[in-house]
Parts: C-alpha cells; sequence; structure tokens
C-alpha cells in the first residue's frame, strides 16, 4: 500500500457509527481513514474495521486503525496509527511487515527522529492549533514548528490539531505533506462537500 | 495452540486489574511468588493500562515466571502477547473473533471467555484451546456477567465439550473439588489471590483441592 501525498486523512469519532461516517468522507474524496475509538470492544472495532476496509478500497482510500495493532492485523487493514503512549513503533512495523503502513504521533524533533528509525512511514504532527476533538494535554505546538520537524526527518509529516479549511494553507505551505482532521469534518452539516472543499484547499495551495 | 510439552496447568489467576494504581512491581511480584509455588495459568488483564504500559509490564511478568510449566496469557491483545513473547491470548466475550486471532497467530495458546452453551461450543468450534466459564458461585466483585450459573451448567459445558474449561467466578479452594467432579479442567480466580494475606496457605489448600 502507498500512500499519495498530499494526504487527507479522516480520524473518526465516537459519537456516531465510524463506517457511516467513514462513508461520508470517502464521497468526499478523503485519501485515508484512521479509525480511533477508545472506548469500543474488540467485536466493535473488528466489525467497524471489516466494514471501512471495504468501503476504502471501493473508494480506492487507505485504511487505518489507531493504537489497536491487534484488530489491524485481524482486519487485515493497510496499517496502524500509534501515539506515543502505545504498542512501541519498532515492534510493530516488525510484525506488520515492510507491505503496511506505520504511522506515528510525535510533537518534537526527538520524538519525530525516533518514530522515522523505528521504521515509521509518516509522522503526525501535532497538536498545531487548538483542538476540543481529543483531550490533548499542553499548549498546541503552533505552524511555526513545522518546518523544523520537517527539515529533520526525510518521511512526510502529516498536520493534525485544529486544521480547518481556513488554516490548511498555512500549514501546508509550511512543509506539511497532509492533514489529518477530525472535527473539521465530524462536525460539519455537510462532512462530504468539508471533506472535498479541504482537499481542495490543500492542492491548491502548493501550485 | 497448545505446546506439546505443555500440559495446561489447573490454576489459573487473573490479574486484578489495578496495578496502574500506584502498585508498580506489585504484579511481578505476586506472580514470582505464586509460580515459584504452583504451575499456574497467569492472564494479565489490566484495561486501564495503555498498550505501552501493558507490553513493558508483560515483559516483565515473563521475566518473573521461572517455573517452566507456567503459562503467561494476555486479555485481548495477541499483538503484545506475540510481540513480549508470552504464551497465549485470552479473548473477552465481546472481544475481536476468535478465528481471527488464531489465523497467522498459531504459536499462541489462544482461550476464550463464555456465559453460555452456546458460546461455549461456538469457541470450540472456533479453534478455542480452552474455556473460561462463569460465573459459577456468587462473586464479591459483582462481575457483570448476570447471575450465578452454578454447577449443572458447568457440567453441562464440560460434557459438550472437548477442551479444557476453567470455572470462574467465586472460586476458593474449598469450591474447587466441586467444579472439579462436574467435569472442569481446572478452576479460575481473581480476588483471591490478591486479596490473600496468607497466599502460601491459599495455594497449599488449591493445590490439594486440585490434586498437584
Amino acid at each position: 500500500m502507498n500512500l499519495h501525498y498530499p494526504v487527507l486523512c479522516f480520524i473518526t469519532t465516537e459519537s456516531s457509527c465510524p463506517p457511516m461516517q467513514a462513508e461520508k468522507t470517502l464521497k468526499g474524496g478523503a485519501h485515508m481513514i484512521q479509525l480511533r475509538h477508545k472506548s469500543a470492544s474488540g467485536s466493535e472495532l473488528y466489525r467497524w474495521s471489516v466494514d471501512i476496509k471495504r468501503l476504502c478500497e471501493r473508494y480506492n482510500a487507505i485504511f487505518i486503525v489507531n493504537d489497536r495493532l491487534d484488530i489491524a492485523l485481524a482486519a487485515d487493514a493497510d496499517g496502524v496509527h500509534l501515539g506515543q503512549e502505545d504498542f512501541p513503533p519498532d515492534m510493530a512495523r516488525k510484525m506488520l511487515g515492510k507491505g503496511k503502513i506505520l504511522g506515528v504521533s510525535v510533537s518534537s524533533v526527538s520524538e519525530a527522529r525516533s518514530a522515522e528509525q523505528s521504521g515509521a512511514d509518516y509522522i503526525g504532527l501535532g497538536h498545531i492549533f487548538s483542538t476540543t476533538s481529543k483531550q490533548k494535554s499542553g499548549k498546541p505546538i503552533g505552524p511555526g514548528r513545522i518546518p523544523e520537524i520537517v527539515d529533520n526527518v526525510s518521511i512526510p509529516v502529516i498536520a493534525i490539531g485544529g486544521i480547518t479549511e481556513k488554516n490548511t494553507c498555512e500549514v501546508m505551505r509550511r512543509g506539511a505533506s497532509g492533514i489529518a482532521v477530525i472535527s473539521a469534518i465530524a462536525e460539519s452539516p455537510n462532512p462530504e462537500t468539508a471533506t472535498a472543499g479541504l482537499i481542495k484547499n490543500m492542492q491548491s495551495c502548493l501550485q | 495452540m497448545i505446546p506439546a510439552e505443555k500440559a495446561l496447568p489447573r490454576l489459573y489467576m487473573v490479574s486484578d486489574g489495578q496495578e496502574h494504581f500506584g502498585r508498580k512491581q506489585y504484579l511481578p511480584e505476586l506472580v514470582r511468588r505464586i509460580t515459584s509455588h504452583i504451575p499456574v495459568i497467569v492472564q494479565l488483564r489490566e484495561k486501564h493500562l495503555t498498550a505501552k504500559a501493558l507490553y513493558e509490564l508483560s515483559l516483565k511478568i515473563n521475566g518473573h515466571i521461572h517455573d517452566k510449566r507456567s503459562l503467561l496469557i494476555i486479555n485481548e491483545r495477541f499483538d503484545i502477547a506475540l510481540a513480549t513473547g508470552a504464551d497465549g491470548v485470552h479473548i473477552p466475550e465481546s472481544g475481536c473473533p476468535l478465528d481471527r486471532v488464531i489465523v497467522g497467530f498459531q504459536g499462541l495458546v489462544t482461550g476464550k471467555s463464555t456465559h453460555s452453551l452456546q458460546a461455549a461450543l461456538s469457541a470450540e468450534a472456533s479453534g478455542a484451546d480452552y474455556l473460561i466459564f462463569g460465573p459459577i458461585f456468587e462473586t464479591p466483585e459483582k462481575i457483570p456477567y448476570g447471575p450465578p450459573m452454578g454447577l449443572n451448567k458447568l457440567a453441562e459445558v464440560c460434557a459438550n465439550t472437548s477442551i479444557p474449561v476453567y470455572a470462574i467466578g467465586g472460586i476458593s479452594p474449598e469450591k474447587t473439588r466441586q467444579c472439579i467432579e462436574n467435569g472442569a479442567y481446572g478452576v479460575a480466580a481473581m480476588s483471591i489471590f490478591h486479596a490473600s494475606d496468607s497466599l502460601n496457605n491459599t495455594l497449599e489448600r488449591f493445590q490439594k483441592a486440585l490434586g498437584q
């Protein structure tokens, strides 16, 4: 599985059925879906994974699972996205093999370098702006930090945290290879058009 | 898959999910004490830990099991079981489908929690190596699996399956004999290992009841 950049990744919320959310954003052109649900049971996660994977195949998009490498393996997802408190990325890379996608969340240069050394395909850098979607401690790192991270790793950097249609251009111009969003799509009255709008902004400001 | 040289121990300890409450080192030490006394299956069930913390704890506990007959089983996270060299994985009733876990990960002993005959039959058909069935008796923990099912249900499940069945729920050394007489291969418990000031005494009583 190869990721094509710039990439728009939609991360599911816990507020409604993840496959339904995925379908709406895929219709708008999302390139990647990350199933993130901290309170669901293993059987629910597996069932959703199978459904979202099928949807992603239909829309030629990539499907990855947040944190739960076990579910990613069981459902044969395209990959897994790991936070700093999740499964060790170097072990995850060994278990996934080379053909799968490994993403790692970072918020500093040292974490970014370590993720790259562990075999990550991309890093999720954040949170860039303040966000209500996740219970994040600490201040946003700000878009000004993006170039520093981009200059210190050779893998793509995907910006996450408070990304909207308005600030997409700013993060892309500072070197991000894509954006990962929750609220900008999930909280939109029309997730499909919100997705298309974000992608359009992301691509047009790079030209 | 159960390694040919490894018969499953008949005593099964489930961790109490409290490793994160400031009791670092508690579980590894408890596991060391128990496994140096009697062969036991240790199920690491610490649902509040992050995957990273669970990974580290599993590695540590694995290093504290000196007795080769004892097994370390990880609740649900077969990725962590594989990565840390644990012996197996235990899938809760609401876990990832067992056949998906077994496909491609055949090196692990795979167990399943069941609360009905139907679930037990289905788990065996999916390839489970052993079952945990219960609750058999009243439990102090009030585990949310409904009222006790009693020894008759246990006997029914054991008679209709051919893999080892561990009885769980309100298990004590005194009640162990009844479970075995009703067909259980062994017994599983949680609080009795953790609450006990007289762990050695408890283990000796279990040992006697299990004929080990």
